[in-house]
C-alpha cells in the first residue's frame, strides 16, 4: 500500500493506494478525517482510463479544422523535434511572446515550479498564466494588499472545529470537499453556521433544524451585503478597538465608506431582510473575542469571488474580520477556501503572469536577482510580467497576440469563461501543444498531445488548503510511452539551447523550487522530502531545516512593511451584465459532487459519470411554470455570449429569479459558452458567478 | 475646470465623490454651512434612536488632491456676472456651480413657534438638531412629534426606543399617508401603537404651550392639550432656495432645472437634490439626489446626455426601531382597472402586504410588519417577465412553496439520497442489509454510506433499527426476497 492522496480538490483527502486490481481508501489525516467522499473512492479507476493517450499524437490534417481532424501517433523525439523547431520559427517571425503558455492548479509544486521556468528561461515569453486565475485570484489579490500574505487558510483547518461561528460566504464544500463538512460539526450543534448563498445548496442546508442560517441574497450583490454587517458592526460600535490602534491602519475610510450602507438600503439590493442583517452583525460580534466569544471564522469561496469586484468582495470580508479582531486571535480568523488540488502551492511557485517562485514578484528587481541567481543565469534576461488569463487567452492568434500555445494541466476549453470565443481564439493559432494523460476537449484542438504521467504514477508534493505541504507517492508504473511533464521541460529546453539545468527527477526540483522561494513570501526553504516522509506537519513559511513551519499566521504582527494590516475601503460595481428584458434571469454556476473542475477526468469514471453524466439546470418551480416547464424538459439558456442546452432540476433551493448550472460539462451542455469573460480589474477573475440570461424551453 | 459646490449634505458630497472619479482635471470647492464634515443625514434618526453612533454618520472623504471641503463656510451671494459665490472668508470663482442647497425644516406659524422655536422646540435636519433632539430625551418623558411621515414615525420610534412617551400628530387624517392606503395606514398606526406610541389624526394644531421659555405642551383647536417636554417637528421640508432667488434664477416651490439639472436662467448653474426641482417634481428622497449627483457628474465630465430615473414611485423604506415599512410603485388606491391587487391582511400581527400586477411585471408593493418579504420583493419590482404565473406565489418569498421531502428513515422513498458523499440511496442500504450487511458498520463496507463526512450516520443508524423492526436479521430468507413492499416507491 502507498500512502498518498487524492487526486482532485484542494482538501486533499489522504488516502491509501494498493491491490489489485489498484483502489483507493482512505487513511486517518487532520484534514479529511478518515472520510473520503465518492471522488476519491472511485479515484483509481482513472488510472485504467479506456482513451488513455500513450504515445505522443499528431494531429492530421484532413478537414483543415482543429477538432474534426484525426490523429497519428509519432515517436517521442519526432514530436519534440518538430515542436522546438516550431516555436523557434515562430519566436523568429514575432519575437518571444509568440508563445503562450496555460497552466493549472492541479499541477504538483514541482511541475508548476519548472513549467514557470520553462516559460521564462527556455521560451522566454512573459505570456504565461494558469487556470488558478479562475480560482484563486480574487481572494489572493484581497489578502495581498491587507494582510500582505495570501495563503488560503492562514491556520489549520482543525481551528474551525471548536467555533463558535462560521460564515461561509458563496462555498459549497458539502459538495466540492464533502469530508471538510467533518470540521463543521461543532459550530452546527451550537447553532452557527451562517452560509451565504443564492442557493439552498448542500452546504446552505447543514444551517437547517437550529444548525445556523442561510442567508439567500441576489446573485451579484455580496459585497453590498459585506458592507451593510460592516455598517452595523461600525454602527453600533461592536468593533474591537483596542486591536484597531494596535494593528490595523485605514479603519477611518473604511467606517466613513460603511456609512452610505445602512441596512434598509442594503436589503433592497441584497433581499436580505435588515432584521437579518442586525442579528447576523450581532452574532459575528458577540463571538468575537472582544466581545468574550469562543471565536468567529470568516471564509470565502468562488461565490463571492468570481466577480467583477471579486478582490473588493474578499476586501471587504477581510475588513469585517479585522474590524471584530479576528485575524491572528486564538480563535477564528479570515481564510479563502481554495479550490484546486494544488491551487495553493500552483499560485506561489511562477505560473502565475506576474510572479516568480516563492510568491515572489517578477517586476520587483530583489526578486529578479535571487531567483536568476538560484537558476545561474542574468535577471537581465528574465522576462517582465504577462497578462492575466482572460486577456491572455482572448489575445491567441490575434493580431500582435501568441502563436502558439502550450496546455499544461487545463481543460480551457470548457473552464473559461466565454468559452466558445476561447475556442476560435485557439482554433486561429499556428501551433498547439496540449500535455495531457486523456483526450480531453482542449487537447482535440491540439497539433500535438503528449502523454504524462498522472497523479500515483509519480513523486512530488502539493499544498493543500491549509498552506501545509503533502507528498504524493507513486503507488504504479505508468504506461509505457508516457512520460512526465518534467522530462518533457528538459528535453524541449535542450532542443531550444535555454540556460540554466533541467532537473528530472521530482526531489531534485522541488530541492532547487526550495532554494528558489527561500526568502519570499511563501518560504519552502526548510521543507524537505525527509522531513515530510518522516510524518512532520510542515505549514509554510519555513525558512530552514530547524525551523518549525507556521501552522498560524498573524499571531503577533503582519508580513508587511510596517507590521500591521491595512483596512481598504471599497464600492460595489455590481454585476457586468445587466438584467434587461431579453435576459431577465441571473445565472450561476458551480459544481457538483460527483464532478471535479471541467470533468474531464472524473467523467471518465463510470460510478461518478453515470450518476451524473449530463449538465442540468436548476430552476424554481414558480420560474419553471413562467416559461412552461414541467418536469425534465429541456431548456436553453442563451446570453450575449452563446448558449447551451441541459434538462431542468425543478427544486425550490434556489432563488424564483436564478437559474443555477454546474460547469463541468462540455458540448451543448457547456456553461462557459453563456458566462461573462468581464474580469476584475484588480485581480484579472472572470465573472463566472453571475450573468444576465434568457431561458427558454426547447421545443420537442 | 472650476466647479463650486454649495450644500456638502448627502447630495453634494456623492456629486463631488462621482466627480472626482470620473473627471482628472476638475478643480471643486464644496462648502458646507455646518461646521461637520459631510455625514449621512438619513442616519439622523438612527442616530436619536441610538442606533448608530456619532462617528458611524462620517461620509467618505473624497479625493485631497483635487477637492477641497470647506466646513463651516456658508455662501452669502452667488454672483453671476463675475461667476463666483461670496462667503465671509472670502469669494470661490467657479466654471460650473452646483447648487445642492437641501431643504429646510417647515416650522409651522402656529403660537408659541412662530417666534422662534422655544428651548424643548426642535426641527430634524442637521446634526445639531438631532445631537440637542437626544441630549433633550434623556430629560423628558413625554413627547410629541408633529409630522406623521416617514421622518416623523422614524423619530416617534427612535425616541420611544429611548424609553420617552411619545405622540405623533398629523394634520392627515391617517399615518404616513402619502405612502400607505388609509386601511394599510390603520395597520401602521396599530403597529406604533403596540410600541406605546399614540397616533393623532386631523390634527388642528392650535398652539404649543411655553413656560419659562421652555415648551411644556402641545394643545389642540378642540381644546385636548398633550403634556410634552419635547417637541419635534417633522411636518414636511421646504426646499431651500433662497440663494437662488437672490441671484435672479427662477424658483417655484424648489429651484428650477430642465432635464439637464441646469437652472433654466443660467446653464452654468445647476441644481440637484432636495433644493432641485425637476420636471418631475421635487424629490425630498436620498435616492433620486444621489442619482441626478451621478447624472450631473457624468455630464459635466463627459459632456453626455443626461438620463434620469423618475422621482415618482421612489421607494420609501422606513428605519425605525420596532416598525417596518416599504412600500414602492403603484398601490391599491392607484392601480389602473386592468392591475391586479394581491393582499395578504393579518391586522393582528400587525401585517399586511399587498402588490401590485401589471401584465407580467410587479409594479406595485406595500409592506407593513414584514421585512423579510419586503427585501425579497424590493428585488423582484419592476422586473418584466419574473412574474410568476400565479402572483400569489410572490407572497411567499423565495421559499419552497409547499414541497417537503421526508426525512424519516420509514416513509422517505427508496430513491432517496441517504449518503451525499458516495451517492447511496436507502435502496442501496436495504439491498446490502438482505446481502447480509445488518451493521451500521458493515453498512459502510458495503455501501461506503458514512465514508465521508460522516453526516449521515445518524440517518443510518435510523435506517438499521428500521429494518431490525421490519426485517430482523436472525429471520433467514432468500437473498432475492426484496423488500419492495415495504419500501415505499418513488
Amino acid at each position: 500500500m502507498t500512502d498518498t492522496h487524492c487526486p482532485y480538490c484542494a482538501l486533499q483527502c489522504a488516502q491509501k493506494l494498493g491491490g489489485d486490481p489498484i483502489a483507493a481508501e482512505p487513511r486517518a489525516f487532520p484534514t479529511n478525517v478518515g472520510g473520503m467522499c465518492q471522488k476519491g473512492w472511485t479515484s483509481a479507476e482513472l488510472l485504467r482510463a479506456q482513451d488513455r493517450v500513450t504515445s505522443p499524437l499528431r494531429r492530421v490534417l484532413s478537414t483543415g479544422s482543429r477538432g474534426e481532424d484525426r490523429f497519428e501517433p509519432v515517436g517521442w523525439d519526432e514530436a519534440l523535434d518538430d515542436i522546438a523547431a516550431r516555436v523557434q520559427a515562430i519566436q523568429a517571425a514575432d519575437g518571444p511572446d509568440g508563445i503562450a503558455v496555460f497552466g493549472g492548479g492541479g499541477l504538483s509544486n514541482e511541475k508548476a515550479y519548472q513549467l514557470g521556468k520553462f516559460a521564462r528561461l527556455a521560451l522566454r515569453t512573459r505570456m504565461i498564466d494558469y487556470n488558478g486565475r479562475f480560482c484563486m485570484s480574487s481572494a489572493a489579490a484581497a489578502a495581498n494588499r491587507t494582510l500582505g500574505i495570501d495563503r488560503g487558510l492562514p491556520f489549520p483547518l482543525t481551528d474551525l472545529n471548536d467555533a463558535q461561528v462560521i460564515m461561509l460566504f458563496g462555498s459549497n464544500l458539502a459538495d466540492t470537499m464533502p469530508p471538510a463538512v467533518q470540521h463543521l460539526g461543532g459550530v452546527r450543534d451550537r447553532g452557527g453556521l451562517i452560509v451565504v448563498d443564492p442557493r439552498l445548496s448542500a452546504t446552505a442546508k447543514l444551517t437547517e433544524d437550529g444548525a445556523g442560517e442561510h442567508v439567500q441574497l441576489v446573485p451579484g450583490t455580496d459585497l453590498v451585503f459585506i458592507l451593510g454587517l460592516l455598517h452595523i458592526v461600525f454602527a453600533e460600535s461592536l468593533t474591537d478597538d483596542d486591536y484597531l490602534a494596535a494593528r490595523v491602519d485605514g479603519v477611518d475610510a473604511v467606517r466613513r465608506s460603511v456609512a452610505e450602507w445602512w441596512p434598509e438600503r442594503v436589503a433592497a439590493t441584497t433581499g436580505v431582510a435588515e432584521t437579518q442583517l442586525r442579528r447576523i452583525a450581532r452574532t459575528l460580534a458577540d463571538a468575537s473575542p472582544h466581545r468574550g466569544g469562543q471565536g468567529a471564522f470568516l471564509l470565502t469561496g468562488r461565490g463571492s469571488e468570481q466577480h467583477v469586484d471579486g478582490a473588493d468582495t474578499v476586501t471587504a470580508v477581510i475588513n469585517l474580520a479585522l474590524a471584530l479582531g479576528l485575524v491572528g486571535a486564538e480563535r477564528g480568523g479570515y481564510g479563502a477556501i481554495t479550490g484546486q488540488g494544488n491551487g495553493q502551492g500552483g499560485r506561489e511557485h511562477g505560473q502565475k503572469s506576474d510572479q516568480l517562485p516563492g510568491y515572489r514578484m517578477i517586476a520587483d528587481p530583489a526578486a529578479r536577482e535571487h531567483v536568476a541567481g538560484v537558476w545561474g543565469v542574468d535577471p537581465e534576461i528574465l522576462p517582465g510580467p504577462g497578462v492575466p488569463a482572460v486577456e491572455l487567452l482572448m489575445s491567441l492568434g490575434m493580431p500582435d497576440g501568441p502563436r502558439a500555445l502550450f496546455v499544461h494541466g487545463s481543460n480551457v476549453l470548457v473552464s473559461a469563461p466565454d468559452a466558445d470565443a476561447v475556442r476560435r481564439r485557439i482554433e486561429s493559432l499556428d501551433l498547439v501543444v496540449v500535455c495531457d494523460f486523456i483526450p480531453s476537449e482542449t487537447a482535440m484542438l491540439a497539433d500535438y498531445i503528449l502523454p504524462v504521467t498522472q497523479w500515483a504514477e509519480e513523486e512530488g508534493t502539493m499544498t493543500g488548503l491549509e498552506g501545509r505541504v503533502l507528498r504524493r507517492r507513486k503507488a504504479v508504473e505508468a504506461p509505457e510511452g508516457v512520460r512526465s511533464e518534467l522530462e518533457i521541460f528538459s528535453a524541449l529546453a535542450d532542443r531550444l539551447d535555454a540556460p540554466s539545468t533541467w532537473a528530472t527527477e521530482p526531489r531534485e526540483v522541488y530541492d532547487e523550487l526550495r532554494r528558489a522561494s527561500a526568502g519570499g513570501r511563501a518560504d519552502y526553504a526548510g521543507i524537505s522530502y525527509d522531513r515530510l516522509d518522516a510524518g512532520e506537519a510542515l505549514y509554510w513559511p519555513c525558512l530552514s531545516e530547524d525551523h518549525p513551519g507556521t501552522p498560524r499566521l498573524f499571531a503577533d504582527s503582519f508580513p508587511t512593511p510596517s507590521g500591521r494590516a491595512t483596512m481598504i475601503a471599497v464600492r460595489p460595481v455590481g454585476p457586468a451584465d445587466a438584467l434587461r428584458a431579453e435576459a431577465p434571469v441571473w445565472l450561476v454556476t458551480g459544481r457538483v459532487l460527483q464532478h471535479y473542475q471541467s470533468g474531464a477526468q472524473t467523467r471518465r469514471v463510470s460510478k461518478l459519470n453515470d450518476s451524473m453524466s449530463r449538465a442540468y439546470i436548476e430552476i424554481h418551480p414558480m420560474l419553471a411554470e413562467r416559461i412552461g416547464i414541467e418536469g425534465i424538459d429541456d431548456i436553453r439558456i442563451t446570453s450575449k455570449r452563446g448558449s447551451m442546452v441541459a434538462q431542468a432540476r425543478i427544486s425550490p433551493d434556489i432563488r424564483p429569479d436564478t437559474v443555477f448550472v454546474p460547469f463541468h460539462f462540455a458540448d451543448e451542455g457547456m456553461v462557459n459558452a453563456v458566462t461573462n469573460s468581464a474580469t476584475d480589474p484588480v485581480s484579472g477573475m472572470p465573472e463566472f458567478k453571475v450573468c444576465a440570461v434568457q431561458i427558454r424551453k426547447v421545443a420537442e | 475646470m472650476k466647479v463650486v459646490v454649495i450644500g456638502a449634505g448627502m447630495v453634494g458630497n456623492r456629486f463631488v465623490d462621482e466627480l472626482g472619479r470620473i473627471a482628472p482635471d476638475v478643480d471643486v470647492d464644496l462648502l458646507g454651512e455646518e461646521s461637520y464634515e459631510p455625514y449621512n443625514r438619513v442616519l439622523l434618526t438612527e442616530l436619536v434612536a441610538g442606533r448608530v453612533d456619532l462617528a458611524g454618520l462620517s461620509l467618505p472623504t473624497p479625493d485631497e488632491g483635487r477637492v477641497r471641503v470647506r466646513p463651516g463656510v456658508a455662501a452669502l451671494e452667488i454672483d453671476r456676472e463675475r461667476q463666483c459665490v461670496v462667503t465671509a472668508q472670502g469669494d470661490f470663482d467657479y466654471d460650473h456651480l452646483v447648487l445642492a442647497t437641501g431643504a429646510r425644516g417647515r416650522v409651522i406659524p402656529i403660537p408659541g413657534l412662530r417666534d422662534g422655536l422655544p428651548r424643548g422646540a426642535h426641527v430634524l435636519r442637521s446634526l445639531d438638531d438631532a445631537r440637542d433632539i437626544s441630549a433633550a430625551a434623556l430629560n423628558v418623558d413625554t413627547a410629541v412629534v408633529i409630522g406623521g411621515g416617514p421622518l416623523g414615525i422614524e423619530l416617534a420610534c427612535g425616541l420611544q426606543h429611548r424609553g420617552v412617551d411619545v405622540t405623533v400628530m398629523s394634520i392627515m387624517p391617517t399615518m404616513l399617508d402619502r405612502d400607505l392606503d388609509a386601511s394599510v395606514a390603520q395597520v401602521a398606526e396599530d403597529a406604533a401603537k403596540d410600541l406605546g406610541i399614540d397616533f393623532v389624526g386631523n390634527a388642528q394644531i392650535a398652539s404649543v404651550g411655553v413656560t419659562d421659555g421652555r415648551v411644556t405642551a402641545v394643545r389642540l383647536a378642540d381644546g385636548t392639550s398633550y403634556p410634552a417636554g419635547l417637541v419635534v417637528l417633522a411636518a414636511g421640508t421646504a426646499p431651500e432656495t433662497s440663494l437662488a432667488g437672490a441671484a435672479g434664477l427662477e424658483t417655484n416651490i424648489g429651484i428650477v432645472v430642465g432635464d439637464d439639472l441646469r437652472t433654466t436662467q443660467d446653464p452654468r448653474i445647476s441644481a440637484i437634490g432636495d433644493c432641485a426641482e425637476t420636471p418631475s417634481g421635487v424629490s425630498g428622497l436620498v435616492a433620486p439626489g444621489w442619482a441626478q449627483a451621478r447624472a450631473l457628474a457624468r455630464s459635466i465630465a463627459q459632456d453626455t446626455e443626461l438620463e434620469l430615473p423618475p422621482i415618482s414611485g421612489s421607494a420609501m423604506r422606513l428605519k425605525a426601531v420596532g416598525m417596518s415599512v416599504v412600500t414602492m410603485g403603484v398601490r391599491a388606491s392607484t392601480a389602473v382597472e386592468r392591475d391586479r391587487v394581491v393582499t395578504l391582511s393579518d391586522p393582528r400581527e400587525r401585517r399586511y402586504v399587498e402588490l401590485v400586477a401589471r401584465g407580467d411585471t410587479l409594479v406595485g408593493v406595500t409592506c407593513v410588519g414584514a421585512p423579510d418579504l419586503a427585501a425579497h420583493l424590493s428585488t423582484q419590482f419592476d422586473r418584466p417577465g419574473m412574474l410568476p404565473v400565479d402572483p400569489m406565489h410572490l407572497l411567499m418569498g423565495t421559499g419552497s412553496m409547499g414541497v417537503v421531502e421526508s426525512a424519516s428513515p420509514t416513509t422517505m422513498p427508496a430513491a432517496t439520497t441517504v449518503c451525499r458523499c458516495n451517492g447511496v440511496t436507502k435502496g442501496d442500504l436495504v439491498h446490502a442489509w438482505d446481502g447480509g450487511a445488518t451493521t451500521v458498520e458493515a453498512l459502510a463496507g458495503a455501501t461506503l454510506a458514512t465514508t465521508g463526512c460522516g453526516g449521515c450516520k445518524k440517518l443510518v443508524c435510523g435506517i438499521v433499527d428500521w429494518l431490525q423492526e421490519t426485517d430482523p436479521p436472525e429471520i433467514s430468507q432468500p437473498a432475492d426476497a426484496t423488500r419492495e413492499t415495504t419500501v415505499p416507491s418513488r
